[in-house]
């Protein structure tokens, strides 16, 4: 009899992932669950003798999932498969009763390498028969989903190096990735209050195709905590501006080298520019916004609640950007295959 | 060519266009001991390389202040990751000369830098790349272009014949002002001030005569109050003056002073001397005004009753019909 497992997690593209990822020796039985609470109900219905795992997910993310298997003592095997790689984040996870926490991006080698570690699975490691089945589909919808993705593993990283460099647990969103009118953009960002005053640094980047800027936005009224976090103790413009370009570094620098790693190029940065600084969202979006087109935007909105600290990472590309990323990821899988 | 001639060829070329582009680049070890320092840097230093390389940066340029700068170069080493710092944290990095000294307007370079990782084999950084840009050109533009904008924001303020804000920027001061003692129920009050039979000074006098007593009359208002205070030119030879923190007696104190001011002030112009007076109207805030409007027109219902009552006088603005809280 086939062994039954199901693959939790909110993308599309990241099941898919997993699912390719297994070697075709392995006799199993596949069922999907995009959240927390469709993985226990298939628990429950006996779906799930291995469990794999994401963390970031909406309706029930993968903490509160564990937690339930543990308080019922449900039957299954967790193995995590998240883009949250923070050292706090495994250790919560295999505290509360995890077989392994695997880093994405996944591939065949590592899940092999696990699976035989922990016996689940002997045979041959080649996964060529499940590269067919689970190929990511090239509806807008998918693309966006791939894309989604791809910021999800990079900004994970950048919570990573952050939280490492101020010893820190660094809360990560999922992050919300859409289309949007430049004209619009200043609606668009759903995490800051039109009336909030913001400051922003803005950085360009391009690297074979893929090109655009990240920003980095803070709310004025953070910038105190995260001025003592970073150990400025001063606070006036001068001591925020460092601090904006202190995050701005550490922050952009990994979530791009996370973006260009995984489509596998080299991406040039440029200086960082200051946006402005103490205006409100509205003004500093017209004043910079020059460009009338349709925009890919990737909103991540970061915090560290133990600090009071929020602030947001904001990646703006132009839509064809969602074509070279799609073609990136398909040459690298078929190089790989 | 053989292949490895070649190779060798473009190496040399490449290590003649790293020492003459117009960029330093300089590498340092974990200890910040230079190991490379290009054309650029020898030039604008007069450090040559032979002279730098095996010495520590700090001992060198006391401008650069060690413990932040190690401090921005820490996620560098520790994260492998690329620092970049711009002329708006701190002017310069190193205290070079400008690049023009005569034309570019500027005491020394304002620079952008960029510090890079050089990766060992295992992938770890262990030692860094500084390149340092010119930003000088960059750095005086928008100190210019700030300094006017300050500027444009100053003339679209004032009002050009009084020095008085003009009516509307009063105006936007006044909304906020209303809201603000609304939410803080604070004590404000408003004057409203007319010269009296001004049109006779401009047919009797002429205009130059017109403007005098229109500068003098704002010079009086300007003594009269304090730098809390918002006044600024309503109209021809009306004028507003929002006094905040004040109750409505002490506001009277000012509105008699400004009117004796006047009152006591022979114009002299040309060969041309004249006295002229004024009439005002106070009006504080009251509780009952939903509309910043409403205030406006209580002041200049007091003005008037003061012009009808006779000019040259101070009047208060009557509530008795509105309801009180």
């Amino acid at each position: 009899m086939s062994l039954p497992i199901v693959i939790c997690d909110d993308s599309s593209f990241a099941r898919k992932a997993i699912a390719r990822a297994l070697p075709d020796g392995w006799d199993v039985d596949i069922s999907f669950a995009e959240n927390g609470k469709q993985a226990i109900a298939k628990i429950e219905k006996g779906l799930a003798h291995v469990l794999f795992l994401d963390l970031n997910m909406p309706v029930m993310d993968g903490y509160e999932t564990m937690k339930i298997i543990r308080k019922f003592d449900l039957q299954t095997v967790v193995i995590v498969v998240s883009g949250d790689v923070q050292e706090e984040a495994r250790t919560r996870m295999m505290a509360l009763g995890a077989l392994e926490f695997i880093e994405k991006p996944i591939n065949n080698a590592k899940l092999v390498s696990i699976l035989n570690d922990f016996g689940l699975y002997e045979g041959d490691s080649k996964s060529l028969k499940r590269q067919q089945g689970n190929k990511t589909g090239s509806e807008l919808s998918d693309k966006i989903d791939l894309f989604r993705e791809v910021c999800n593993v990079a900004m994970g990283q950048a919570g990573k190096n952050l939280a490492k460099l101020l010893d820190i647990f660094v809360e990560l969103p999922v992050p919300s990735v859409s289309i949007v009118h430049s004209n619009e953009l200043s609606m668009a960002i759903a995490e800051i209050d039109r009336n909030d005053s913001v400051s922003a640094v803005s950085k360009g980047f391009v690297g074979k195709g893929l090109r655009g800027e990240a920003i980095i936005l803070f709310n004025d009224t953070h910038v105190a905590s995260l001025n003592a976090l970073l150990g400025y103790d001063e606070q006036d413009e001068l001591s925020e501006l460092e601090t904006l370009m202190d995050v701005s570094n550490i922050i952009v620098g990994a979530c791009l080298a996370g973006v260009a790693n995984q489509l596998q190029l080299n991406v040039t940065h440029t200086t960082p520019i200051i946006l402005g600084m103490h205006c409100n969202l509205e003004e500093l979006v017209s004043k910079n916004v020059s460009s009338w087109e349709e925009l890919l935007m990737v909103e991540i909105a970061y915090s560290v609640s133990q600090a009071n600290v929020n602030f947001e990472l904001l990646l703006l590309l132009p839509k064809d950007c969602l074509d070279v990323t799609y073609e990136r990821i398909a040459l690298i899988g078929e190089q790989s295959a | 060519m053989p292949k490895s001639k070649k190779v060798l060829e473009s190496t040399h070329w490449l290590t003649g266009i790293l020492s003459s582009l117009e960029m330093g680049i300089v590498i340092v070890d974990k200890d910040f001991t230079v190991e490379v320092w290009n054309q650029f840097m020898e030039n604008h230093s007069q450090i040559d390389t032979t002279d730098i390389v095996g010495n520590c940066l700090f001992g060198l340029f006391p401008e650069i202040q060690e413990n932040w700068f190690k401090r921005k170069c820490n996620p560098v080493f520790a994260l492998a990751t690329p620092v970049f710092l711009i002329w708006e944290q701190r002017d310069y990095l190193f205290k070079f000369d400008t690049s023009r000294p005569v034309t570019s307007n500027a005491d020394y370079m304002y620079q952008n830098i960029t510090i890079m990782p050089l990766l060992n084999d295992q992938g770890k950084a262990e030692k860094l790349c500084i390149l340092i840009y010119d930003a000088t050109d960059q750095a005086i533009n928008k100190l210019r272009v700030e300094g006017l904008n300050a500027q444009l924001q100053t003339i679209s303020r004032v009002d050009g014949l009084t020095g008085l804000y003009n009516r509307r920027y009063w105006q936007e001061r006044f909304e906020h002002e209303f809201k603000l003692s609304i939410r803080n129920k604070s004590c404000v009050t408003l004057i409203m001030l007319d010269i009296d039979h001004f049109k006779a000074v401009n047919d009797t006098y002429g205009h130059q005569t017109g403007d005098e007593v229109i500068r003098n009359i704002a010079d009086i208002i300007r003594q009269a109050t304090r730098g809390t205070d918002i006044a600024g030119r309503y109209g021809g030879e009306e004028f507003v003056i929002l006094l905040p923190d004040t109750s409505c007696e002490n506001a009277i104190t000012v509105a008699e002073r400004i009117r004796k001011a006047v009152m006591g002030t022979l114009i002299k112009y040309e060969h041309h001397e004249l006295k002229y007076t004024c009439s005002l109207g106070v009006a504080d805030l009251h509780g009952a005004y939903t509309k910043s409007q409403e205030w406006v027109e209580a002041a200049d219902q007091a003005l008037y009753a003061a012009k009808e009552g006779g000019r040259n006088k101070v009047v208060i603005a009557n509530t008795d019909s509105l309801n009180d809280e």
